[in-house]
């Protein structure tokens, strides 16, 4: 093994690391460690200067291991990589200790708070000791896209994708595309016909020699990894076997079904119907009872299965301003009805959305307000002397009365639900779910579109409630991303990941159950599991469940560890009792 | 038992002042600010609740909105600005039409045709009275100085020929007495309606009828003091009602009970306590109506904001009442047998139209209606308290 030559650099991070902490007493402390070549102290290290600093010290001093101890690696790792790059060295010979949001930010004790700073400089100084150079890999993408579920999402990022030149699968398990949105009538709050939305879009789906639609298709295995997936389909009875480099899901979502609420009596009673049977009427251009009849009293209940911690915790985010486009509607259709609202809290949000909520609290529309925690409304049939069908009876929040509501046609407000195919889907290409069984993106705020697995998107309804331009919105986010990746034709991929030693591997399978990525399979032949490299993202659990310690983690070795905790030991050494 | 909402029902309550009753989302704001709510008496709030729901029933039978004296607070701070005073005045004025089983006071709140309509017929008839029975003698014109006493003032009892100084008196008299028997009649036919609409129609509560008696010193005490309106958070105008409220209950004392001694012949000094209360019952009324009129036309304070018509009616009565009374005492202390004469007639046929309206049937009802649902919350309230006495506490 050749010679280890550290250089240590405390940062002052200008006061915020130097008025707690005595950055040059760590400095000078750090400098007779065994292997410290060098170690100094600099007002700003991530500044240019400081990073300068650093290159020129690798070159005069021969140095090739670097520490600084400043803030998080969160923020300035990759900036002292890079400055390492710069210098020649592999950027992996690097460790950084956090004196800043770890020691100074968080103490009081200027003495103790040294201590501590040099105990963590040299628990990374004994660690970087070990480290290894890992070289960077990256994997080529293949430019075709696969999408899966032919909604207005799945539409419209075909149609992003394609529009650039790029292949697109488009997959629907039913016998046409439009989804959801096409089986609605106007569009909430401002009243666009769907119809006429959807239909140009299929259209120019259709007649884009770019994309391939597979109708009456489903995605039954995948294989491969980002860059180079394969999924086999049958088409007219053939198999067809398709490679693609991306995937975005866009399975959508599945009504609530309100018969399970017995108050509600849908299905017992006719003319309680659910918002998208509704929707039909509309469509059809007749709001009417079942037995033909023009309703006088219209009642819309909303939150059926939504906000209601016995069918989904979660609001459906459409119900409310749809319900208010109802109340519009029935009231230009039959100007003298009588029209309830009957809501748990209106939640109109979105533009334009509120202003519809005021415009229709202006046409004669009765808001009754139900909680949901001291039951729901109930329906029952009305007796001869009610002059209407039907009787809603309920506890309204604001008067603190018990009411009864005339009515004559009943709109349930149904909960959106994640789609019946979503766990097998998420099983097929190993994105994670929620308790709701609605897909988990990346990261809630900063990466909406990207799943845990590399090369799995969504976009739509299949990973929250939401409605058309927020679908359209991620969709055409989700084909942004995956346009990125086939303009750059290939991608880098984690380079600290798992490693088998197979000679150790005793084929347990451990691993397999716990890695989050899927990312290990069994070599049958050689009884060893086998780790994909571009699937892995280092996260080590494999190589901490481990039992034969046969799994090592690169970057988080064994020994790479335990020197930093011996480091760590070693320099706050008297533990004092406290 | 559930009450059916009714969407229709707020067109019927739309005559009575407010047009747009969607405005208010409940927040509460009105009924945290108000210093007049209490527990179980949560207004205006719950009150729009329950016009805008349309629970007739619950509406009629509830109590709550003469609690209120109108300060107009909720208004300055509703965030939606729904005007929540006003609706409860409308509420009020629909209220004191249910309570009254003659029907009229509905005509005479939805239409101003037909109240000016009542008033001046109720004024030709006193006029037509006077002229026929008790027509002006013809010396008022040609011996004026007939009519002056050793104290220069107009004998005021003896201007009409044939009849005597008492026997006038008298007549006049009597006529008040027939005049106070028919609206107070009529008041406290309404008074009974509302107590079978607000209390013995819920037959699912039981009053003892000790409650009636200990309760009962609630009526008197808030009829003369308003102590509620002191807890308003504008003192003045506490103190601006009680003068107006003392000033002309003394006046309706002095002219229906008093009259032989209130309005004799011989002017008597300034001192004496006729004279003395007269004043006072003027410089109330006066002191009252001046920054009321003032108000309405400047429309500052959110209380005099909005107007109804039956409102102005009200002033314009109450305040041609005093000039014309004002008009009398003066002409009679100059000697001018014939202006007095004149003036007495036309203040009679006002006061008379004002006091048969407003008391049973409009604005001033209130006087009653008031202190009584005071004393009926209190009687629902001891109910409660009987119903919850006898619950067993077992160790």
């Amino acid at each position: 093994m050749e010679e280890v030559r550290i250089g240590v650099y405390v940062c002052w991070c200008g006061n915020n690391i130097a008025k707690m902490v005595d950055v040059q007493d760590v400095a000078m402390e750090v400098e007779t460690l065994p292997n410290v070549v060098i170690a100094r102290d600099y007002k700003y290290m991530c500044s240019d200067p400081g990073q300068d600093l650093i290159i020129s010290d690798i070159k005069k001093h021969r140095l090739n291991r670097v520490v600084v101890s400043a803030c998080s690696p969160r923020i300035h790792e990759l900036t002292f990589r890079k400055a390492l790059e710069h210098a020649g060295l592999n950027p992996y010979m690097f460790e950084m200790a956090n004196i800043r949001e770890h020691v100074s930010w968080v103490h009081n004790d200027r003495e103790e708070a040294t201590r501590k700073a040099k105990s963590l400089v040299a628990a990374a100084i004994n660690r970087v000791c070990w480290h290894e150079s890992l070289e960077k890999r990256s994997v080529e993408i293949n430019p075709a896209t696969l999408i899966i579920g032919g909604g207005i999402s799945g539409i419209t990022a075909a149609l992003e994708i394609a529009d650039a030149g790029k292949q697109v699968y488009l997959v629907e398990k039913s016998a046409q595309l439009g989804g959801f949105a096409s089986k609605m009538c106007l569009t909430s709050p401002f009243m666009y016909s769907t119809t006429q939305m959807i239909r140009a879009k299929i259209n120019k789906v259709m007649n884009n020699p770019n994309i391939q639609v597979l109708l009456n298709t489903q995605i039954e295995e995948l294989s491969g990894y980002l860059g180079n997936f394969t999924t086999t389909v049958s088409e007219d009875g053939r198999d067809l076997e398709l490679k693609f480099g991306n995937i975005i899901v866009t399975i959508g979502l599945k009504a609530f079904d309100p018969s399970v609420i017995e108050n509600y009596k849908y299905g017992i009673l006719p003319d309680v119907v659910t918002s998208l049977e509704f929707e039909g009427m509309l469509k059809a251009g007749k709001i009417e009872t079942r037995d033909g009849r023009i309703p006088r009293h219209v009642a819309v209940i909303h939150c059926v299965g939504s906000r209601n911690a016995t069918y989904h915790d979660y609001c459906s985010r459409l119900c409310c301003k749809n319900a208010l486009k109802y109340a519009n509607m029935v009231r230009a259709a039959i100007p003298g009805a009588n029209i309830f609202e009957m809501y748990a809290d209106m939640r109109a949000m979105g533009n334009g959305c509120e202003e519809l909520y005021s415009v229709t609290s202006k046409k004669n529309v009765m808001f009754l307000m139900f909680d949901q925690h001291n039951g729901l409304p109930e329906i029952r049939k009305a007796g001869p002397k009610d002059n209407c069908d039907m009787i809603i009876e309920l506890d309204e929040k604001l008067s603190g009365e018990r009411i009864e509501v005339p009515a004559d046609l009943v709109i349930l407000m149904v909960a959106i639900e994640a789609h019946e195919e979503a766990k097998r889907l998420a099983q097929v290409t190993g994105v994670s779910m929620c308790g709701n069984q609605f897909f988990i993106e990346r990261h809630p705020k900063l990466d909406p579109v990207a799943t845990t697995t590399d090369g799995v998107y969504v976009a739509g309804s299949c990973q929250a409630p939401k409605d058309i331009p927020d679908s359209v919105a991620q969709a055409r986010a989700a084909a942004a991303r995956v346009l990125c990746t086939i303009s750059k034709g290939n991608v880098e991929v984690e380079v600290t990941t798992a490693e088998v030693n197979e000679d150790r591997c005793c084929g347990c399978q451990t691993c397999i159950s716990v890695c989050p990525y899927t990312a290990i399979t069994f070599d049958e032949e050689k009884s060893v599991s086998v780790v994909n490299e571009v699937l892995c993202k280092g996260c080590g659990t494999c190589g901490s469940t481990c039992p034969t310690g046969a799994i090592r983690a690169q970057h988080f070795t064994d020994l790479q560890i335990l020197s930093q905790i011996d480091g760590l030991l070693e320099k706050s050494m008297e533990l004092k009792e406290v | 038992m559930a009450t059916r909402v009714d969407p229709t029902f707020f067109k019927s309550l739309e005559k009575f002042g407010v047009k747009d009753w969607k405005d208010c989302y409940h927040c509460g704001n009105c009924t945290a600010n108000c210093p007049l709510t209490e527990e179980d008496t949560l207004f205006p709030r719950k009150t729009i609740r329950q016009a805008q729901m349309g629970l007739k029933d619950k509406l009629i039978s509830n109590t709550d909105l003469w609690m209120c004296y109108f300060c107009g607070d909720c208004t300055k701070t509703c965030p939606r600005e729904a005007n929540p005073c006003e609706i409860m005045r409308s509420i009020r004025r629909y209220q004191t039409s249910v309570y009254d089983w003659t029907g009229l006071s509905k005509k005479l709140y939805t239409s101003a045709a037909w109240e000016i309509a009542v008033i001046v017929g109720i004024g030709i008839i006193i006029l037509a009275l006077f002229g026929l029975f008790l027509p002006p003698s013809a010396e008022l014109w040609s011996n004026p100085a007939r009519f002056i006493n050793a104290q220069g003032g107009v004998m005021i009892n003896n201007l009409v020929d044939g009849i005597s100084g008492s026997k006038f008196l008298y007549i006049i008299h009597y006529g008040d007495w027939v005049m106070a028997l028919i609206a107070g009649g009529l008041l406290i036919s309404n008074i009974f309606r509302m107590f079978y609409l607000t209390l013995w129609r819920d037959t699912s509560v039981r009053i003892p009828l000790t409650a009636y008696v200990t309760e009962f010193w609630r009526l008197v005490y808030h009829f003369l003091t308003q102590p509620k309106l002191r807890k308003c958070d504008d003192k003045s105008y506490w103190l601006g009602h009680i003068t107006l409220m003392t000033g002309y209950t003394i006046m309706f004392i002095l002219i229906v009970a008093l009259l032989p001694v209130f309005q004799t012949e011989e002017i008597v000094p300034w001192y004496n306590w006729q004279r003395i209360l007269g004043y006072y019952a003027t410089f109330g009324i006066l002191v009252f109506l001046i920054p009321v009129i003032v108000g309405r036309f400047r429309k500052r304070q959110c209380k005099l904001k909005h107007t109804h018509p039956t409102d102005w009616h009200f002033i314009i009565m109450l305040g041609l009442t005093a000039l014309s009374g004002i008009a009398v005492h003066i002409f009679r202390l100059s000697g001018m047998p014939l202006e007095t004469y004149f003036s007495y007639v036309i203040h009679l046929a006002i006061l008379v139209p004002m006091i048969l309206i407003e008391v049973p049937f409009t604005k001033w009802s209130h006087l009653a209606y008031r202190p009584f649902a005071i004393y009926i919350k209190a009687l629902k309230r001891a109910a409660g308290r009987r119903e919850e006495a006898p619950i067993p506490q077992f160790a």
